[in-house]
């Protein structure tokens, strides 16, 4: 069973468009959604919750349309945006009374261990928590109705590397479960190389790939050489190539490559410039 | 799930609220001297209700509605919340009000008549009808927008009005005419306000976020 199925989704904007999105999260592995910024990761987001409208095309959660089942796939969703969107003024405490009302399954003690966790103040207006504060916060509010699927937007941006690590290790907790699920989007690929099971690439609006993150790190390989060298390589079995800083760098099918060419193992990084900025 | 709603307007708007409780004992202390409790019965009902609004400027200023439509609520209660938090607090500023303006009747051995109570209906049906108007307007174009519309649908009338003054029959005659039956007012205020949460609810659903 997929978590998430996309099929030719397609909403234009002006001056920019999703064109065809398919892509799949299957239940019980982490999603990464990677792409430069602008590239349609939150576009995609929005029309799966049902915030843009799609133009066409089918998007399934847990196996029903997400708008004709749109209340029941929310109840069991966690979503957190790159910002906490909720009035200044209120603080934790109240978020708490108010969400109570909202999920029929929300577990105040769970929100509060959360909280008490992350340090977040459970009195202090969310105007005067940090960005990181706010983010955690976010979080535990995703987090304490005890979804099936958490639905993650750039929720690491602009966070260092402390509370990035913190906020991962959760998401890893959450993953004990093997019914969880979680997309999350991010241009951050050390986060997706230590959480995803899962690459999926987009770019301008388009999917370029999505693959096991195994896959990626393990089957392909880069060779850098010169342009002669990289001419010696057998044509099928080169994916993308680029200019790199001494001659041409090439993405290649390592099991397809001889052993006499020596490869470097690529990072999700890399794979992602390959594809954005690379060529046949 | 629409309680939590309210709720959360009730807690956002709280603060707001406290500071409006200065002004209300600064009008409170002018109404006493000015004899005129009409007038503080009409205010504070208008600061009171006009609430409903900053609770909406909130939730466009941390962009609430995208947030809220990934929670298990419908659409349509989120908009029906936005009416049932006005006409609460439409009834709060009756509750804060009435007694004061007792008060002062009392204080200036002003009895309560049929003119007051022709007054207060007055003043109920008008504010229904406000946020009828209103409520709307804020969910289409937000508050920044809504504004410029707010002052732009009031010119109008008002310009249309000057200019065809002479073939308008004279409106206080209409207005005593219809003077008996304006018990039923209230009534045609709050049919208003359902039909204007009907548009509104439409407008939302349309939007995206």
């Amino acid at each position: 069973m997929n978590a998430i199925e996309i099929h030719d989704l397609h909403k234009g904007f002006e001056g920019f468009s999703l064109k065809d999105v398919s892509f799949s999260v299957p239940q019980g592995t982490v999603m990464g959604f990677v792409g430069e910024n602008g590239a349609g990761k939150s576009s995609t987001i929005k029309c799966m919750l049902n915030l843009l409208k799609k133009e066409y095309g089918e998007i399934l959660i847990f196996d029903k349309d997400h708008v004709e089942h749109e209340q029941s796939i929310k109840s069991d969703i966690g979503v957190v945006f790159d910002e906490l969107h909720v009035p200044e003024t209120l603080n934790a405490t109240q978020l708490d009374k108010i969400m109570k009302q909202v999920f029929k399954t929300w577990d105040t003690d769970y929100y509060f261990e959360r909280l008490a966790q992350f340090n977040v103040p459970k009195r202090k207006k969310i105007k005067e928590l940090s960005r990181g504060m706010r983010m955690k916060l976010s979080i535990a509010l995703a987090m304490s109705h005890h979804p099936k699927l958490l639905i993650l937007d750039e929720p690491t941006s602009g966070l260092d590397p402390i509370i990035r690590d913190e906020i991962l290790d959760l998401f890893l907790a959450f993953m004990q479960d093997e019914t969880h699920s979680i997309l999350f989007s991010s241009h951050i690929t050390s986060d997706l190389e230590k959480i995803a099971d899962y690459i999926t690439l987009i770019h301008n609006g388009e999917i370029l790939l999505s693959e096991s993150k195994d896959t990626l790190l393990y089957e392909y390989g880069i060779f850098k050489g010169s342009r002669e060298e990289v001419s010696e390589l057998p044509e099928h079995a080169i994916i993308k190539k680029r200019n790199g800083a001494f001659g041409v760098d090439a993405l290649v099918l390592k099991k397809e490559v001889n052993e006499a060419f020596r490869l470097e193992r690529p990072s999700i990084e890399d794979i992602m410039l390959f594809f954005v900025k690379g060529c046949v | 799930m629409m309680i939590g709603l309210i709720v959360k307007d009730f807690m956002t708007i709280q603060r707001q609220m406290k500071a409006q409780a200065f002004v209300l004992i600064f009008l409170l202390i002018m109404a006493i001297f000015m004899r005129e409790s009409s007038m503080l019965l009409a205010v504070i009902v208008f600061i009171v209700t006009i609430q409903a609004i900053t609770a909406l400027a909130y939730d466009e200023q941390s962009s609430w509605d995208k947030y809220a439509n990934t929670l298990p609520i419908p659409k349509g209660d989120i908009v029906l919340s936005k009416y049932i938090l006005s006409v609460l607090l439409m009834m709060m500023g009756l509750v804060v009000a009435l007694p004061m303006v007792f008060l002062i009747n009392h204080l200036t051995n002003n009895e309560i008549t049929t003119e007051f109570f022709f007054t207060f209906i007055m003043i109920v049906t008008s504010t229904l009808c406000l946020l009828a108007v209103l409520l709307p307007i804020y969910i289409k174009f937000g508050s920044i927008k809504g504004r410029m519309v707010l002052i732009a649908l009031c010119f109008i009338p008002g310009f249309l009005l000057g200019v065809f003054k002479e073939y308008i029959p004279d409106i206080t005659r209409t207005f005593l005419d219809v003077k008996q039956f304006i018990y039923l007012t209230p009534f045609a205020g709050l049919l208003l306000l359902w039909l204007s949460s009907l548009i509104s609810t439409a407008i939302y659903k349309r939007k995206e976020f």
